[in-house]
């Protein structure tokens, strides 16, 4: 278990991430993958903050533990700006929320 | 690196991280790809376990999947009206997202393989004190005070900013 | 003090006028405009008479450069000398007391402000004119007094006959205003100046000229000059404009077209003295004797008692012309004088009639307008002659018997009556006449000239005449039975505001006020070269005669004035000119000028009082005569029928040229133009110039419409832009 096992695993983590962003048709779709880049990030710092500081320094863990606290603010703002385009455009799919098309 | 249950329990957690969040990506019903997150994230805890973190993996499991998976199946209901909606793709730009999301990970993993200062840190698996007396000390009375504080007024902001937007009548004014 | 004098002159009525016309912007104006008016007049009649001591033996103009244009400068400015003074006298005097009339008879009009704001108008004009020292500055003011008179004539505008009779008058005093400006260029291309006076002035390079003997073209323009004192003066041919001027309101007529603004041509005519040749001189003496004999023998026929009086006007007007043309100036200035004192009576008292008269039309004061223009209305039908119908109320076959119902009136005529009639000895206009009439007498003796022998004959005919309509005019107003009963009883005596300047003007028909052309010190006649001439060699070649009749006739006068003031000697000094061998001259004037009137004053008497004689049986056995003096010479019918059908057929003509011709050639390139130049230009247009604006757009279109679908809107399109950019770079980043 090196530092490598872990930093793959949030790569690929991250890269699945992106992928959902990139290919899904649904908004909530689209935010599991945005939190699936998140939990990437925080693991790579749980990684950092384990292996490249002495064992005694925790600071990565606490940047992680804001960062989940991000995630569920950025989750909550998503879900309700979900709602408006919901209630405005009758849909979430993305690609039918268009009004900046030229 | 010999292949002990410790290894095992890891490899078992990473894979099961990783498929499940293949899952997330793949499956047309937006529902079951949420549990399949659900999964997801406990494996982050798990990894997050490993990696000496009780703490870091207990808000995990307690935020993620207490609050956040929640939220995102309260957003699918409220949105679709029914649980099994389905997810639409079109072959062209899952292609397009595929080559691009490939080409991420090549790069990555570019990256981490060549990275001198990354290699041949091994765990050695010795015990660390547990981390949640100095995670309260250094936020409460520590050099990440600040931080905190802030970070909460932005959660504050983010929740006030929520409720406003997802409001369903604006008035007149 | 002469400056301040002469501008206090000017602006007092320019003042009067400029109040009417600013309150008149905001729609509102002066309550009392007359009280007004008549009050800037008196100020300038005291600044005249405080003048008088101001007059220097030797002039010098005031002048201020007023533009300038390359290298020409023109000046305006004030030349005062004792002409100047005693016209300046006259002008205010007259103006003022016409105002003073003008309250009682124009009361009640509706546009009573109006007419008095014009009164000064007219008298700031008159005045410029008076006092300008060059002839831009003269014809500025010669221009706004006809303007003047166009307003005035047409006051009662809504009267058709009052309405064409201001325009005939702008339109034929233009005719000789076009003389005078051709005139005037003429002196200035010569001269290179317009100014009269001083060094450098027209008259002093004239004298060169003259002297040099370079005359022709100083003779015409001298008869140009005078082409508009015959328009203004009202001269044959120009006279027709005058006796029709007699539409507007008679303080007019009295002001304007007897008193000052006509005179204006004869003033103009003796300010242009120096520069007048002989053959100048004698074109203007016989215009003169002519207007006075053709213009004396159509009054006895009128019956419009403010006709005649203007063809009174006119051959006075024309008697003042034949004074200077001979070369009597002093003469001709004098009868000016005089005549404007008495004239201006005999319009005011007619005015005095006509308005007793106006109270029987039965709505008193306040609809005298109305009568006046309700009159004419009526049958102004097919007849286009003006003047042809007579207003009831001018007619003096409706009058009669006046004496006993209007004394001050009567009195007041009848001594300005004699006065013109050249009642001998107590009258002013006596003297002046007889004046003219020595000087022309005297003129052909010295110069032994058939010319002025026949001018004489043609004066003294004329003056013989003027008695006997003049008298003729009295008899049928003021005496005998009333003809008009009805009208007889209606009328009254005239307020005060009119009779008291019929009083003040009967007064100056008198020779006390006149003493002032005596004074040979005071009025010194400019030269005139030619009246020296060699040309003459075979009359006396003493130099000094021409004068001397002149100044004989103004001894006589002198004398008598003297005698009548009892102050005597006073001229002593020129006794030895006055007998200096033309008495016989002078006393033939006299003695001849006393019986022609007499006799005129006799046979009007048998006429027209006695009725011994009867007026329509002589008519009957002159008949063409008759004739001819009734349709006053056929001047209208030939302007009518000769000029206005010229002139119309002239139109007609070019008219047509225009139609066919110009037209033609308008619409023929029209037509080319459009039929095939416009077909061609229109392929160009739609072809290549549109095209190549529709292909660029078509281009911008196109391109625009492709660029456009990158804006997909899409979130995630955006993002995977964004994210194979990092990808890209980084790759490239990293194989460099």
């Amino acid at each position: 278990m090196t530092l490598q096992h872990y930093l793959v695993i949030s790569a690929i983590l991250f890269t699945l991430g992106i992928f959902a962003v990139l290919t899904r048709r649904n908004a909530i779709s689209i935010l599991m993958g945005i939190e699936l880049i998140l939990n990437s990030c925080n693991l790579n710092f749980a990684a950092f903050a384990r292996f490249m500081t002495p064992p005694e320094d925790i600071s990565g863990q606490i940047i992680a533990i804001f960062g989940i606290v991000l995630a569920a603010a950025e989750a909550a703002v998503f879900l309700a700006i979900i709602l408006a385009i919901y209630r405005e455009f009758g849909s979430i799919r993305p690609d039918e929320v268009d009004t900046l098309k030229g | 690196m010999e292949f002990t249950l410790r290894t095992f329990i890891f490899y078992g957690f990473a894979l099961t991280t990783i498929a499940s969040a293949l899952v997330v990506v793949t499956v047309r019903n937006i529902v079951h790809a949420a549990f399949s997150l659900m999964v997801t994230l406990f494996g982050v805890a798990g990894l997050y376990v490993f990696l000496q973190a009780d703490f870091l993996a207990a808000t995990q499991v307690i935020v993620y999947v207490g609050g956040i998976l929640v939220l995102i199946l309260f957003g699918v209901m409220m949105t679709s009206g029914r649980l099994e909606m389905r997810i639409h793709i079109e072959r062209g730009q899952l292609l397009l997202g595929g080559v691009v999301a490939l080409a991420l990970l090549m790069l990555l993993l570019t990256v981490i393989a060549n990275t001198p200062a990354w290699k041949n840190l091994t765990d050695d698996g010795t015990e660390l004190p547990p981390t949640t007396e100095r995670i309260g000390e250094l936020i409460l009375n520590g050099p990440f005070l600040l931080p905190f504080e802030v970070v909460s007024v932005l959660l504050l902001v983010a929740l006030i900013g929520a409720t406003l937007i997802s409001r369903k009548e604006v008035r007149d004014e | 003090m002469v400056v301040l004098l002469i501008s206090l002159i000017l602006l007092c009525p320019l003042a009067a006028f400029a109040i009417f016309g600013l309150l008149g912007l905001a729609k509102r104006s002066f309550p009392r405009q007359d009280y007004l008016s008549t009050a800037a007049m008196l100020i300038a009649l005291v600044c005249s008479l405080l003048l008088l001591q101001e007059v220097v033996p030797d002039p010098e103009p005031h002048t201020v450069q007023w533009l300038s244009l390359g290298s020409v400068t023109f000046s305006m400015g004030f030349y005062l000398d004792s002409v100047t003074a005693i016209m300046l006298i006259v002008v205010t005097l007259v103006s003022s007391l016409v105002h003073i009339f003008s309250m009682g008879y124009m009361h009640g009009d509706p546009r009573y402000p109006r007419f008095f704001a014009f009164l000064s108008l007219f008298s700031f004009s008159m005045l410029f004119l008076v006092v300008s020292d060059n002839l831009l500055g003269i014809y500025i003011g010669w221009e706004l007094v006809g303007l003047c008179s166009y307003l005035l004539i047409g006051f009662w505008f809504e009267k058709d006959s009052a309405a064409d009779a201001c325009k005939k008058a702008f339109l034929t005093t233009r005719v000789g205003d076009v003389g005078m400006f051709i005139g005037m260029m003429m002196l200035f291309t010569k001269f290179d100046t317009l100014s009269l006076y001083g060094e450098g002035g027209i008259f002093a390079q004239a004298a060169v000229q003259l002297n040099t003997g370079d005359m022709i073209w100083l003779s015409i323009a001298g008869v140009l000059i005078f082409c508009g004192a015959v328009g203004k003066s009202a001269q044959v041919p120009l006279h027709t404009w005058l006796p029709d001027a007699m539409e507007g309101p008679t303080p007019v007529s009295a002001l304007i077209h007897a008193a000052t603004m006509v005179a204006a041509g004869v003033y103009l005519t003796a300010r242009m003295f120096p520069i007048l040749t002989e053959t100048s001189s004698l074109v203007i003496a016989y215009i003169g004797g002519i207007t006075a004999i053709i213009a004396a023998t159509i009054a006895i026929v009128r019956f419009d008692i403010k006709r005649v009086l203007a063809y009174s006007t006119v051959s006075q007007l024309g008697y003042m012309m034949l004074g200077i043309g001979v070369g009597s100036y002093v003469a001709g200035l004098f009868h000016l004088t005089t005549h404007a004192f008495f004239k201006a009576l005999l319009f005011l008292g007619s005015g005095s009639v006509i308005h007793a008269f106006h109270a029987m039309h039965g709505h008193g004061h306040d609809d005298e307008h109305d009568a006046h223009g309700h009159d004419h209305d009526e049958d102004h039908g097919s007849e286009h002659v003006l003047g042809s119908e007579i207003p009831p109320d001018q007619d003096m076959r409706n009058m009669g018997g006046l004496r006993h119902k209007m004394p001050i009136t009567f009195i007041t005529m009848l001594i300005a009556t004699l006065s013109i009639s050249g009642v001998p000895f107590i009258f002013s206009g006596f003297w002046s006449k007889d004046a003219i009439l020595a000087g022309v007498l005297g003129r052909a003796m010295e110069w032994n000239s058939v010319h002025h022998y026949l001018l004489f004959g043609m004066a003294l005919f004329a003056a013989g005449i003027t008695a006997f309509y003049m008298f003729r005019l009295i008899f049928m107003t003021f005496f005998g039975e009333p003809r008009n009963q009805e009208m007889h009883d209606m009328a009254h005596e005239s307020p005060k505001s009119m009779t008291v300047p019929l009083l003040v003007l009967a007064v100056l028909s008198f020779p006390v006020v006149n003493t002032l052309w005596f004074n040979a010190d005071y009025v010194k006649p400019p030269e005139q070269p030619h009246l020296h001439a060699p040309a003459h060699a075979h009359v006396s070649p003493d130099s000094k005669v021409g004068e001397a009749g002149l100044t004989f006739s103004l001894f006589g006068i002198s004398e008598a004035v003297a005698a009548e003031e009892g102050a005597d000697g006073t001229h002593g000094a020129h006794g030895d000119d006055a007998h200096h061998g033309h008495g016989p001259a002078h006393t033939i004037a006299m003695v001849l000028s006393i019986i022609v009137a007499g006799l005129g004053i006799l046979l009007s008497w048998l006429f027209y009082h006695r009725r011994t004689l009867s007026a329509e049986s002589v008519a009957t056995t002159f008949r063409p005569l008759y004739t001819l003096f009734w349709h006053k010479y056929y001047f209208d019918e030939f302007y009518n029928g000769v000029l206005v059908a010229v002139t119309v057929w002239k139109s007609r003509l070019f008219a047509q040229f225009d139609g066919t011709i110009v037209d033609g050639i308008v619409n023929g390139v029209g037509t080319v133009t459009r039929d095939i130049l416009a077909v061609f230009v229109g392929v160009f247009d739609n072809r290549i110039v549109d095209g190549l604006v529709n292909r660029v757009a078509e281009v911008t279109w196109s391109i625009g419409g492709r660029v456009r679908q990158i804006q997909t809107g899409a979130i995630q399109t955006y993002l995977f832009v964004v994210l194979a950019g990092i990808v890209l770079l980084i790759l490239i980043f990293r194989a460099l």
